[in-house]
């Protein structure tokens, strides 16, 4: 995939008076790992609404695989959102929830099936593949609302696969997860970028999330982009601190990205 | 022994009512919004209200009841919590109190115009013992539909269930399949609230879904048992009363209310086995 995933132009949005997010220009490549950084409240998951449609602009253009998003009737976005993988950041973990894991994951071909029509065999093939690809096997018909927060990830991850969507939108898929999953996690993204090619749009406020493919990070504070470009070049320590504070030192190793505290820490 | 020509369309009509009304509160239980089934009822007690004000009587109080619940359903369904900012519960307990403001304005106004509320006050409390069986065949029709609409929206349905956000991130009709399961939950409502009443139908729409959700796993099974379990409750509630006399109403609450507490008992007994089998 060579043509422009998302084209964003003139893009602001506005949210209780407030301005959450202006981009001038921002343009993603079919097939880029784009990476979108910044601490709490820059507007990072805003972006990503954005292109979903969930949230509209006050003005500006946001094309996702050339289709006008805000442009868009009811019929037509929901065919532009089938094409696109979705995981949010925050969990639907509700203790009582009756569906099982396979139920779960079989909701991300809802929308593909269509309307009056039940998921096909080759639906439920689908479904079963990505449960297995993500080792999810044992627990397929365990109940959602039982499993851990990074079983949770994963399967809404399998959920997003089983669209195979062109572009994958992760809103921070490691939020409140404990290192190992996180790792899970960020090796996942890696892999599935390595057999599929797709575009991923993740965002993140933490650098170790970073997978090693990234090609392109967007730094955004406060709404605005302050930053991008490679992630060895736009993680600076300076620009670390000047986002989460003094005494904050990055370390690289084998194209991963870490924080660790070394020294005063002031904002 | 049981006269059935008496007894013959209360019981059917406990069934279909527990059964239909169970089956909509998986949904409603699922989605953690309760207050949907009262806020519906009230809205159909305050359009009955109405109606009566305006000289409709008896079957003819359907009308202005299912549509005033059909004008709330359709509230509901155009406020779109994620853009109003304000939790589905927070905005159902203000339409809740609302409606219920509007029926008992409705209900004052009975003696300055000197109209009377034996009709409305029916729809209320219900008249469990006066169900005939062409109420019969109305509540059939009520679960007919409902039957033929998750038919229609089983996947999509499910896919709501487990979340909205998720579903219309994965490009399901969203907003037009859940705008049609509020207007099926006010025609069920309204349908049934003449047998079961406006204020019973709340433990129908919750006790039920509730006792199943501690039982089984899986949507398909979670939705054939608390349509079991709402048709138990219904010809149960109605059983005991023949059998003791008590008010049919109260038998089918807490009876429902029972099942809840009998599921949570067998739920618990079931994992401890589970735990010393693992």
């Amino acid at each position: 995939m060579s043509s422009l995933a998302v084209d964003i132009a003139g893009l602001e949005c506005r949210a209780g008076g407030r301005r959450t997010l202006s981009i001038e220009q921002l343009q993603i490549g079919g097939g880029e790992v784009f990476g979108i950084l910044g601490p709490n409240g820059a507007g990072k998951s805003t972006l990503l609404k954005c292109c979903l449609g969930f949230v509209r602009p006050r003005r500006g253009r946001v094309d996702v695989l050339g289709q006008p998003v805000a442009e868009l009737r009811a019929a037509a976005l929901c065919r532009l959102r089938r094409r696109l993988g979705y995981v949010p950041q925050v969990l639907t973990a509700r203790g009582e929830m009756p569906l099982s894991v396979r139920e779960v994951v079989a909701t991300g071909r809802t929308g593909i099936a269509g309307l009056f029509r039940r998921l096909n065999r080759q639906d439920w093939q689908i479904v079963d593949h990505w449960i297995e690809r993500l080792g999810l096997g044992p627990l397929r018909n365990s109940s959602y609302g039982e499993l851990s927060g990074g079983e949770q990830r994963k399967t809404l991850i399998a959920t997003a696969m089983v669209q195979e969507p062109q572009i994958l939108l992760l809103d921070e898929p490691t939020a409140n997860l404990d290192l190992y999953w996180r790792e899970e996690i960020v090796g996942l993204l890696e892999q599935l970028y390595e057999e599929h090619g797709l575009t991923i749009l993740l965002v993140c406020h933490e650098l170790e999330v970073i997978p090693r493919g990234c090609h392109r990070l967007l730094v955004l504070d406060r709404g605005r982009p302050i930053a991008s470009g490679r992630p060895e070049d736009v993680l600076t320590e300076e620009r670390i601190e000047g986002l989460y504070g003094r005494g904050l030192r990055i370390v690289r190793s084998r194209g991963r990205h870490a924080v660790v505290p070394g020294g005063r820490h002031e904002r | 022994m049981i006269d059935l020509a008496l007894w013959g369309p209360v019981l059917c009509g406990g069934a279909l009512a527990g059964a239909s009304t169970g089956v909509l509160g998986t949904y409603i239980v699922g989605m953690r919004i309760p207050f949907l089934g009262v806020c519906v009822a009230h809205a159909a007690l305050a359009g009955a209200v109405l109606g009566s004000l305006c000289g409709l009587t008896g079957p003819g109080l359907m009308l202005p009841a299912l549509a005033g619940a059909t004008a709330m359903a359709l509230v509901v369904g155009l406020l779109d919590p994620e853009r109003i900012h304000v939790d589905s519960n927070i905005v159902l307990g203000l339409l809740f109190s609302l409606t219920m403001g509007l029926a008992f304005l409705g209900l004052g106004l009975f003696d300055v115009y000197g109209v009377s509320k034996n009709d409305v006050l029916d729809l209320l409390w219900g008249s469990v013992l006066a169900c005939r069986w062409r109420d019969c065949a109305i509540m059939a029709g009520s679960t007919a539909l409902e039957l033929l609409f998750l038919a229609c929206f089983y996947k999509e349905m499910r896919a709501i269930l487990f979340s909205r956000l998720h579903a219309a991130a994965a490009g399901v009709r969203v907003t037009l399949v859940w705008t049609g399961f509020l207007i099926l939950t006010s025609v069920v409502v309204t349908v049934n609230f003449q047998t079961v009443g406006g204020l019973m139908i709340y433990s129908l729409l919750t006790n039920p879904a509730a006792a199943a959700f501690l039982l089984v796993r899986g949507y398909g099974r979670t939705l054939l048992l608390s349509g079991v379990l709402g048709a138990v409750s219904g010809v149960g509630g109605f059983l005991i009363c023949k059998a003791t006399d008590l008010p049919a109403g109260a038998m089918i609450v807490i009876l429902s209310s029972l099942l809840v507490a009998l599921a949570a008992v067998l739920g618990r007994w079931r994992r401890r086995v589970g735990e010393r089998t693992v």
